[in-house]
This record gives structure tokens, sequence and C-alpha cells, in this order.
């Protein structure tokens, strides 16, 4: 079971809001590679996995996921603060709006909500793992600010088996 | 400059990287005597970092819920504002 620690793994202190890009990085949060699917794949996929090193690198992986779906949340509640009726309508994130107002809901910034859709259990660990390969590697794309040079796939997703996630966040706001 | 919070939040924050880190390396290398040293050692340090913020400032974890008798957990500020960053 969870237990939860009253801090962000990482501090969020957003200076400016800014709704344009609270458009963009909501994708972070509720798209297809994001980290709520991050979590969830990572999470049901442990219970079939063959042996208790992959059972135990999803389970804290997982785990992880969720509180990086928390620093994207706080990034995007941060964006969204004291916005006008001028700034929601010129930014585009007026069509957020109208059905969330700045409450933080789950969606990717194709206005598509999180569906379980986004990511697959199978039972087999290795379709199961290549879709984390595939799902977690799409960080290059999603990261330029990040990333000079393409990486690849497989060196990027044994780096993150092996503990190196600082790319879960994105650029400086 | 960061404050005094911020710094107390700062350590617990590295600690608990090593921790983590430390715990996602030895899930695949759990014979790695040295990895469970590691690990235990920053586990001691990220204990001590929670408990001097949770006696100096607020509560990180349920052991910190309860503040001079008064029930802090949900009465201090949650991790998404500014102010707690």
């Amino acid at each position: 079971m969870w237990s939860y620690q009253k801090r962000l793994q990482y501090p969020v202190n957003i200076k400016k809001p800014n709704p344009t890009a609270a458009k963009i990085i909501i994708s972070q949060l509720g798209g297809p590679d994001g980290e709520i699917a991050a979590s969830l794949r990572y999470l049901n996929q442990r219970y079939s996995a063959p042996c208790k090193e992959v059972q135990g690198i999803l389970n804290d992986i997982g785990t992880e996921e969720l509180a990086h779906m928390e620093m994207v949340s706080a990034i995007l509640y941060q964006l969204t603060r004291n916005l006008s009726e001028k700034e929601i309508k010129q930014s585009g994130f007026d069509t957020y709006f109208v059905d969330h107002t700045t409450g933080v809901y789950p969606i990717a910034a194709s206005g598509v909500p999180f569906t379980a859709s986004y990511f697959q259990s199978s039972g087999d660990a290795i379709a199961d793992l290549v879709e984390d390969l595939a799902a977690d590697a799409t960080i290059t794309k999603e990261q330029p600010t990040f990333q000079k040079a393409r990486k690849p796939l497989i060196s990027l997703t044994f780096r993150h088996f092996e503990g190196f996630r600082k790319n879960g966040i994105p650029a400086i706001i | 400059m960061m404050t005094e919070k911020q710094k107390a939040m700062d350590k617990i924050r590295r600690c608990a990287f090593a921790v983590d880190e430390a715990r996602l390396f030895l899930d695949t290398h759990p014979m790695n005597k040295e990895a469970m040293e590691f690990y235990q050692k920053h586990l001691e340090l990220y204990n001590k970092a929670v408990a001097d913020f949770e006696n100096r400032f607020a509560p990180v974890s349920a052991s910190g819920a309860v503040r001079n008798g008064k029930w802090a957990w949900a009465t201090t500020a949650w991790p998404w504002e500014r102010s707690e960053n």
C-alpha cells in the first residue's frame, strides 16, 4: 500500500502564471506518455512480472511516477493562478477553462481525457517491457530543452530502469 | 538564497534521492553489500532530516502530524503551493 509524504519530490515555484504553457504541459499529466499513464502502466504490470527484480522496479518506479504526477499538477496549478478573462481567452486556455476552470484535470493537450487505453498490461513480460521502452523513451520528443541529441531507445530505458530519472520535469518556465 | 525552511527541505530531498536511487539499484542487484550499506546509511540521514524539518517547521509524514498538541497534518499548507517550495 502507499503512504504519503507531504512534500514535492522536487520544488515547484513558478513566479509568473502562464496559461499558454499550461495548455501544452497538461499532456505531461494526462496524455498518452504522461505521468499518470506511466504510473498506472508500471503498477498494473507488476503483478504478472516474471521475477522479483522486475516486480521491484515496476513497483518502485510506478510509485515514483505518482510523485511526478504530483509535481506536474503543481506546475499546472501554479501556472493558472489569478488569470484575467482576457488572458484566458487570448492564451487558448479557454477551451480547457470552460469545462474545468482552473481545476487540475487529467487530459491531453489535444483535449482527450486520460484513458487506460494509453497503456497495456498484457500479462506477457516481454510485451509489457517493450511497451515500457516505447512509452518512456518518448521523453525525447517531449523535452527537447533537455535532450540535445536523440538517444538510443535501449540506453534511455536502461538508464530509467537503473534509476536515472531527472527527465520527469519540463523545462524551467 | 534559500530560507532555513527551504534548506531543511532541500536536505530531505537530497537524502531521499540517495535512498530512492539506492533502492532501485538494489531491486536489480539484491546481493550488493556495498549498495545495501549505502542504503542504510542514507536512510538514517533521511530520517534525521525529516525529524529535523518536522521539529522546526511542519509535518512531512505521519510522525509529524501532531505539533504542540495540535493536529497539523491538513492544517498546514500543501506541497503544491509556492510557499512550500
